[in-house]
C-alpha cells in the first residue's frame, strides 16, 4: 500500500514537472524567427564599374573587424569578401555573441589580440578613443560626413557607419481601413492632435492602438533620452543640457522639456495595448500586432525593420514615423521632426595594428565610402541609412527610406546625447516603474536627479 | 628511495593539475584582490593605487546591499526547499517502486539545461503560457505575467532554480540512502525503531554524509546565482529581482566600475565562504560511522 502511494506521488511530482517544461510547445510563436525557408530577397550589386584606386602594396595584408551590429554579420562578410576580391585584404569578420561589444573589445585588448577595426557604440567610442584608437582626422571620408562626426578633444576617431532613427511607426494601410478615410501624417502637428487621433482609432473599433516596449533599453534610452536631445535639437545642446543638470542649474522639477516628455509618455501609456500589464508586453508580439492591424502605432526606431518584415510586413508597405510629440505648439521642431542620428561608428586600433594593417583597414573604410561597389553593399546588402553625402543609394526598407527622406528633407534633427553607460540600465528601471503606474512624476523625476547627482 | 618515487609521482600525477588550478584559479583571483586596491578601468594602461577606497564605495552603494539580502532571502528559500524536496524524493525513489530508475533519470533532466537556456524557456512559460491559461480561463493567478510582479518574479525565480538544482541533489541523496546498511535498518526494525523514530535517529544522522554536500552544493550555487537571474528576469520588474553576483556583474561591466564592481565581488565571495564553511564544519560534526 505504502509502496503504491510513494509510486503515485513520485509520478504526479515529475508529471507536473515535465508538463511544465513541455506546455512550452503547445503555444508556439506566431511566426517563427528562424524559419529555414524562408526567402530572403536581396538586391544585386553591379560590381562593373569601380573606379577606386587600390594600394597593391597591401595585398596579402590580413586584417580583423569586430561587429556589434549582429543583423548585418552576414553582410558584412560578403563586403568583406567582394573587397578582398579587389584588393588582395582579407577581413575576419567577428561577431560580438554573448558580451556586451564594450566588454568584448575590452578584453580583446587586454589579451593583446585587439581586432584591426570595431564597430562600436557611440559612447564606447569615447571611452576609448584617446587611449586605443588611430586618429583618423585626416582622412578624405570626413568632408562626406560633415555634421555626424564625434569628436574627442577635437579629433575623429570613428568613421559614422549609420544614420539610425527613432519615432511613433505607424502602419498607414491599418489607420486607413480602421477609420474609412486617407491618412496623412503630416497632418497631426502636436501631442493634442495626437491624442485626438488616437481617440478616433478607439471609436472606430481598435481597443488601445499603440505598442509600448517594457525593455530598459527603450525606455531608459529611446524615450527619456528625448528631455536632453531636444533640448535644442542638436548633440551640443544635449551635452549642454546634461552638464546643466549635473552642475544643478538645470532644476529637473521645473525644466519644461521633462514635464512635456512626461505628458507624451502618459498619452503612450493611456494607449497602449498592454495597458493591464504594461511590464508583461512582449517584443516580438509588438511587431505582429502592428503588422496584423491589432495596433497602428509603435514607438520604435528602424531597426525594427527585420521584425515587422518576419511578422509579415513587405517593403511595399506603407510604414513611417511620426514625431515623438512632446506639447501643443505646431511650430516646435519637436513636433515636425523625428530623432536621427548616427549610431554604429567603427574605430580603427592604434595601438597594437602594423603600419600596413592600418593602411589596409583605412582604405576599406574610404572603400565603403568612395567605391561603387561599397556605396552600395553599405546600403544595399546592409541595409543600413549611410551618412555619407556622396552615396546616392536609398535604403529598401520603408522604415529606413521614411527616415532617409527626412534627413535629406530637414525633418530629422540630429542630437544624441552621450551619457554614461549604465544610464539605460538605472534610469530604464525608474522608467519601467512609472509604467506600470508603481511610482508617480515626482518619484522620477526625483531618481533621475540622483542618477545625474551621483556622477562625477 | 622511497621518497624520490614520492617525488616522481607528485610530478607526474599531481603538478598538472596543480598547475591547472594555480593558473586558472589562483593567479587571477590574488590578481582580482590586487585590482580591488587600484583604479583600474579595465582599459587604461597605468594602474594607480588607491588603497581601500573601492571598499569605501561598497559600503556606500545602497543597490548592493539590498542586492544581497535578496540573496540571502533568495538562497533561504532555494536551500529549504531543494533540499527538503530533494530528500523526500530521493527517499521515496529508493524503497523499490516501480520504475524508479526512470523517475530517477526524469527528475535529473532539468540539471542537465544550461541555466541561460532554461530560464529562456521558463521566461516564456511565465509571460506567454500561464498569461494564456489566465486569459482562457480567467484564473487571477495567471492573468498578468508573474515576471511583471516583483514578489512574483521572485517566486519565479525560486521555482526555476528548486526545478534545476533538485534533480542533482536527489541523485546525491539515493546514493547515501542506497548507501544505508540494511543491518542497521534490520536490527533498528528489529529493536521496535519504526517510522519517524527510525528517521530521526536512525537515517537521519547516517545520512547527514550527504546532507553536508548537498547544503554545500545549494548554499553556493544559490549565492553565485547569475544564468538563471539573467535570463529569466534580467533583474526585472524594475531591478526588484537583481541577485548579489548580477549587480556585481552590472557595476564592472555596465556601470563600467571595475574597482568598485571586483571589490563587491570579493565581498560576495567572503559571505560565501564564511557562511559554506561554517555550514561544512557545523554537519560534519553531526555525521556518524555506522
Amino acid at each position: 500500500m505504502k509502496r503504491k502511494m510513494a509510486s503515485c506521488i513520485s509520478l504526479g511530482l515529475s508529471l507536473a514537472l515535465v508538463s511544465a517544461g513541455l506546455t512550452g510547445c503547445r503555444f508556439g510563436f506566431a511566426s517563427d524567427p528562424d524559419d529555414p525557408n524562408e526567402q530572403v530577397t536581396e538586391e544585386p550589386i553591379d560590381t562593373s564599374v569601380d573606379s577606386f584606386q587600390y594600394d597593391g602594396s597591401l595585398q596579402g595584408t590580413k586584417i580583423t573587424l569586430l561587429n556589434s551590429k549582429a543583423e548585418i554579420q552576414v553582410a558584412l562578410e560578403k563586403m568583406g569578401a567582394e573587397y578582398e576580391k579587389k584588393s588582395g585584404v582579407h577581413i575576419d569578420v567577428m561577431p560580438v555573441t554573448d558580451d556586451s561589444p564594450y566588454t568584448r573589445v575590452v578584453s580583446l585588448y587586454n589579451s593583446g589580440n585587439p581586432p584591426t577595426m570595431s564597430i562600436l557604440d557611440t559612447t564606447d567610442v569615447i571611452a576609448l578613443a584617446e587611449e586605443k584608437a588611430a586618429d583618423l582626422s585626416q582622412e578624405p571620408w570626413i568632408a562626406e560626413a560633415e555634421g555626424y562626426l564625434t569628436k574627442v578633444n577635437g579629433k575623429v576617431y570613428s568613421l559614422p557607419l549609420c544614420i539610425e532613427g527613432r519615432g511613433i511607426i505607424y502602419n498607414k494601410a491599418v489607420i486607413e481601413e480602421t477609420l474609412g478615410e486617407p491618412f496623412d501624417p503630416q497632418s497631426i502637428t502636436t501631442l493634442k492632435e495626437f491624442q485626438d487621433f488616437l481617440g478616433k482609432l478607439v471609436d472606430a473599433g481598435m481597443e488601445r492602438p499603440l505598442s509600448l516596449a517594457k525593455e530598459d533599453w527603450s525606455l531608459g534610452a529611446h524615450h527619456l533620452q528625448y528631455i536632453y536631445e531636444t533640448y535644442d535639437g542638436t548633440s551640443e545642446g544635449a551635452r549642454e543640457a546634461i552638464e546643466q543638470i549635473k552642475a544643478g542649474t538645470l532644476d529637473m522639477a521645473s525644466y519644461n522639456r521633462v514635464n512635456e516628455f512626461l505628458d507624451a509618455f502618459d498619452v503612450l501609456k493611456q494607449n497602449n495595448v498592454s495597458l493591464k500589464d504594461p511590464l508583461g508586453a512582449d517584443y516580438d508580439e509588438m511587431a505582429i500586432d502592428l503588422a496584423d492591424g491589432k495596433t497602428a502605432f509603435w514607438f520604435n526606431g528602424n531597426w525594427a525593420w527585420p521584425n515587422l518584415a518576419e511578422a509579415g510586413a513587405e517593403n511595399e508597405d506603407e510604414y513611417g514615423f511620426l514625431p515623438y510629440f512632446l506639447n501643443n505648439d505646431p511650430d516646435d521642431f519637436v513636433n515636425q521632426q523625428i530623432q536621427g542620428s548616427p549610431s554604429k561608428q567603427v574605430m580603427l586600433d592604434g595601438q597594437m595594428a602594423t603600419d600596413k594593417e592600418q593602411a589596409a583597414a583605412r582604405e576599406f573604410l574610404n572603400w565603403m565610402v568612395y567605391s561603387e561597389i561599397g556605396q552600395q553593399m553599405l546600403v544595399k546588402t546592409c541595409n543600413l541609412i549611410p551618412p555619407f553625402k556622396n552615396n546616392p543609394y536609398e535604403p529598401a526598407d520603408p522604415l529606413s527610406r521614411d527616415i532617409y527622406e527626412k534627413v535629406h528633407e530637414g525633418k530629422a534633427f540630429n542630437a544624441s546625447a552621450i551619457v554614461p553607460n549604465d544610464h539605460w540600465s538605472v534610469l530604464g528601471a525608474a522608467m519601467q516603474k512609472y509604467l506600470a503606474g508603481r511610482s508617480d512624476r515626482q518619484e522620477l523625476i526625483e531618481s533621475i536627479q540622483k542618477y545625474w547627482d551621483e556622477q562625477e | 628511495m622511497k621518497s624520490q618515487s614520492n617525488g616522481k609521482d607528485f610530478c607526474m600525477f599531481a603538478l598538472p593539475g596543480l598547475f591547472c588550478f594555480v593558473a586558472v584559479m589562483m593567479v587571477p583571483f590574488f590578481y582580482g584582490v590586487y585590482l580591488t586596491l587600484t583604479d583600474w578601468n579595465g582599459v587604461s594602461r597605468v594602474k594607480n593605487f588607491v588603497g581601500l577606497s573601492n571598499f569605501g564605495a561598497v559600503v556606500k552603494d545602497i543597490q548592493f546591499w539590498s542586492s544581497l539580502l535578496l540573496t540571502f532571502k533568495y538562497v533561504i528559500f532555494v536551500v529549504v526547499i531543494v533540499n527538503a524536496m530533494a530528500f523526500g524524493i530521493a527517499y521515496l525513489l529508493t524503497r523499490g517502486i516501480k520504475g524508479q530508475n526512470f523517475f530517477r533519470a526524469g527528475f535529473f533532466t532539468p540539471n542537465l539545461i544550461g541555466g541561460i537556456v532554461l530560464g529562456y524557456i521558463w521566461q516564456f512559460v511565465f509571460s506567454r503560457v500561464f498569461v494564456s491559461i489566465g486569459s482562457s480561463t480567467g484564473w487571477s493567478l495567471f492573468e498578468a505575467s508573474w515576471l511583471s510582479d516583483p514578489s512574483k518574479a521572485f517566486a519565479a525565480l525560486v521555482m526555476v532554480s528548486v526545478w534545476q538544482l533538485s534533480g542533482y541533489m536527489i541523485l546525491i541523496y539515493v546514493a547515501g540512502f542506497m548507501g544505508l546498511s540494511e543491518d542497521v535498518m534490520e536490527a533498528a526494525s528489529i529493536d521496535g525503531a519504526s517510522g519517524w523514530v527510525k528517521m530521526r535517529h536512525i537515517i537521519m544522522p547516517l545520512m547527514m554524509s550527504s546532507v553536508t554536500i548537498c547544503l554545500f552544493l545549494t548554499l553556493s550555487r544559490a549565492f553565485m546565482v547569475y544564468d538563471v537571474n539573467l535570463s529569466l528576469t534580467a533583474g526585472a520588474p524594475y531591478g526588484t529581482t537583481e541577485m548579489a553576483a548580477m549587480h556585481v556583474y552590472e557595476k564592472a561591466f555596465t556601470s563600467r566600475q571595475f574597482g568598485a564592481g571586483q571589490a563587491e565581488a570579493l565581498v560576495l565571495f567572503l559571505i560565501t565562504a564564511c557562511i559554506s564553511g561554517i555550514q561544512v564544519y557545523l554537519t560534519k560534526k553531526k555525521e556518524v560511522e555506522a
